[in-house]
């Protein structure tokens, strides 16, 4: 899941850049409103979280023009007027949720979690297809009422698919949103993961639940559940 | 608000300016007449006078005295030959004897010896006025030396003053009939220039009620001189105060602003250093409730000095449309609920106050009904003359009877709020009594919180 963090301070910036990616977020940040505008037109985030005071262009403004462009990721305000008028302004321009300063990580991760699902349109943390389901919030599969155990970056590209069921991700969609700018992006390495995924969750290979949609990408498949 | 005098308090100055214009009215108007009808009285008593000195001198030109009396041929006047006319003539010799009298006064007795003054010298004439059975007569005596017989005659003329009575009166009902239309005319252009002289300040008044109830911003109309000063000043104690309270909330805002991004840093590195062994647990665990504490402390107290209060200049605040935007913002963040949101509030409702604080408090208590309501929140917004009811209902577990109190009890809950526990109630409730105000917990039909406020 890629991330989009702006926020002004320094100190504040760095360590919620560093909580997000120790929770396996690849995090993209900005630390005034032009650079975010930039960063949020030019590539492609799963969602933002925005501070409401920034220079050069205030959050405000900044959400609206981002709604304007027609971009729909979820976007999570951060603010320290703790008051209504604020909080209404920001969900009005746009916003879909809001996180007063000084926060916790884990509630600006357990805000991120539902946005992200939300968007996908779970209204659970759970995500149930068929016999599979994706626990967001502990981070964990069950298959057929089973846990299996996955790796961190298994579990992205799980939760990536699970979240765009029925819609075919290509390589460089899953690269992008799951990997750093800098990481090495080998799409062998990709294609490994996939297999072992596939594995994982169809030993049996019965359900069949990740295609290879040849020189386009993957999909998953299993028809959602509570969706 | 400020309240309205007692009208008896004072005299309002168009009743002041009423009524030193009708009693100024009133004694000019009486002297005035009391002047013109003496002037008239005198002018008549000076006409008749010498309207008798004209017959008295007529019949001294034609009388001829004879042996032991007069000869009066036919005098000019007819009234001296017509009896009972009103107009009678004597002669009397300096011993007041009579020696003549006219035809027309055979019927009457006059007192001569009382009424002429022997001692009056010749050429004179004396004047006055006398009753006879009723009447009143005014006379003229003349006293002439006739030197061919060296004797002393007095000349009298009496003439009825009927005439000069009926003409007095006359004049008399005249100058009512004048006066009279004059008082009302000049009461009629005295109410109207009064209207017209006050109207600035009329105008003065309805436009600061119209800042009252937010109609407008500043005294608009152009004023006459005299006043120019007095709304110039007016408005700039408006636009000032309003200034002041806007660079008031910006500064607190600006405060909690740069003291809450520090203590964010604080806690997201207390988080960051949960695996280092630096700190017990207890110690990162009392380190965070501080934390907490502080910021709710900051949060509650900024709250608390930037919250407004029923200002005299308030502008109202449609309170419907807030509502919607705070029913829609909340939806968005609790989309998961799917809350069935009634809001109960009729177009024209109004809140007399700041917006923020209106936001405030019914934010935090959609706030909480979205919290722990399940399924439906109901708002109701009534209007209470300048005051507004404000009742918001959930389908939650409600709020026990024994928390009541402890949860209403203003400026109890920053300092003693547990961790976890939100200041928001806290908050309502210091706005609302900012506003006069009171703020109440029920159970509701569906077992949950009913929380109404009420404003002013």
């Amino acid at each position: 899941m890629r991330l989009l963090v702006v926020e002004d301070e320094d100190l504040l910036r760095a360590r919620l850049v560093k909580a997000l990616e120790d929770q396996s977020f690849v995090v993209d940040s900005a630390s005034n409103g032009k650079t975010a505008l930039f960063h949020a037109t030019e590539y492609g985030y799963d969602a933002a979280i925005i501070d409401l005071g920034l220079p050069e262009l205030d959050g405000i403004s900044l959400i609206k023009t981002i709604r304007a462009r027609g971009l729909l990721f979820p976007i999570l305000i951060l603010t320290a007027r703790d008051n209504w008028t604020d909080k209404v302004a920001g969900l009005d321009a746009g916003a879909d949720d809001y996180v007063v300063k000084p926060f916790q990580t884990e509630e600006i991760r357990a805000r991120l979690n539902a946005l992200l699902r939300r968007a996908a349109g779970f209204a659970k943390p759970t995500l149930e297809f068929a016999h599979l389901s994706l626990d967001t919030t502990a981070k964990k599969l069950r298959v057929a009422g089973k846990d299996v155990e996955l790796t961190a970056f298994e579990y992205k590209v799980l939760e990536y698919l699970m979240l765009h069921p029925g819609k075919v991700v290509s390589k460089t969609e899953l690269t992008e949103h799951l990997y750093e700018q800098d990481h090495d992006r080998d799409s062998n390495v990709l294609e490994v993961f996939i297999r072992r995924l596939r594995q994982k969750l169809d030993p049996d290979e019965t359900l069949k639940p990740i295609d290879t949609i040849r020189g386009q990408g993957y999909r998953f498949n299993v028809p959602a559940k509570g969706r | 608000m400020f309240p309205p005098r007692a009208a008896d308090d004072r005299y309002s100055m168009r009743r002041r300016l009423l009524l030193a214009f009708g009693i100024l009215l009133v004694v000019f108007l009486g002297v005035a007449g009391y002047v013109l009808d003496r002037a008239f009285k005198q002018s008549v008593a000076a006409a008749v006078a010498e309207r008798l000195q004209l017959q008295v001198y007529a019949l001294v030109g034609v009388a001829e005295p004879e042996r032991g009396g007069f000869f009066v041929p036919d005098p000019e006047e007819a009234r001296f030959s017509q009896i009972d006319s009103g107009l009678y003539g004597f002669i009397y010799d300096a011993a007041g004897r009579e020696l003549w009298r006219s035809a027309s006064a055979l019927n009457l007795v006059v007192d001569a010896a009382g009424l002429l003054d022997m001692q009056q010298l010749p050429g004179q004439t004396s004047y006055g006025e006398l009753s006879i059975e009723g009447d009143v007569l005014a006379w003229a005596a003349y006293g002439t030396y006739w030197q061919s017989l060296d004797e002393t005659f007095f000349f009298l003329v009496l003439e009825t003053n009927a005439p000069s009575v009926a003409e007095i009166v006359a004049f008399r009902t005249n100058l009512y009939v004048w006066f009279g239309a004059l008082t009302v005319l000049l009461s009629i252009a005295q109410y109207l220039l009064l209207r017209w002289g006050l109207q600035p300040l009329q105008q003065l008044a309805r436009e600061v009620s119209a800042i009252e109830t937010g109609a407008q911003n500043e005294l608009q109309r152009h004023y006459p001189e005299e006043l120019e000063g007095v709304t110039q000043n007016l408005n700039l104690l408006i636009k000032s105060e309003r200034e002041r309270q806007n660079r008031f909330r910006t500064t607190l805002g600006d405060l909690a602003h740069s003291l809450k991004t520090p203590l964010a840093v604080l806690s997201t590195a207390l988080q960051e250093a949960q695996g280092a062994a630096a700190l017990s647990e207890d110690q990162r665990q009392d380190m965070r409730e501080q934390l907490q504490r502080m910021d709710q402390i900051v949060s509650y107290q900024l709250k608390r000095a930037v919250k407004g209060s029923q200002l005299p200049m308030a502008r109202p605040v449609s309170v419907l449309p807030v509502m919607e935007k705070l029913s829609a913002a909340l939806q968005k963040v609790y989309r998961d609920k799917q809350m069935q949101v009634e809001l109960r509030c009729a177009a024209g409702v109004q809140f007399f106050g700041e917006e923020s604080d209106l936001l405030e408090v019914a934010g935090n208590l959609l706030d909480n009904a979205f919290k722990y309501g399940h399924r439906r929140i109901r708002v109701t917004a009534a209007q209470q003359g300048k005051g507004l009811l404000l009742t918001i209902d959930d389908d939650g577990p409600g709020v026990a009877a024994s928390d009541r109190h402890f949860v209403l009890q203003r400026g109890a809950r920053a300092d003693t709020a547990k961790s976890g526990q939100g200041i928001g109630l806290a908050v309502v409730v210091e706005i609302v009594s900012a506003y006069a105000g009171a703020t109440n917990i029920q159970t509701n039909e569906w077992g949950g919180a009913a929380v109404t406020v009420r404003f002013g």
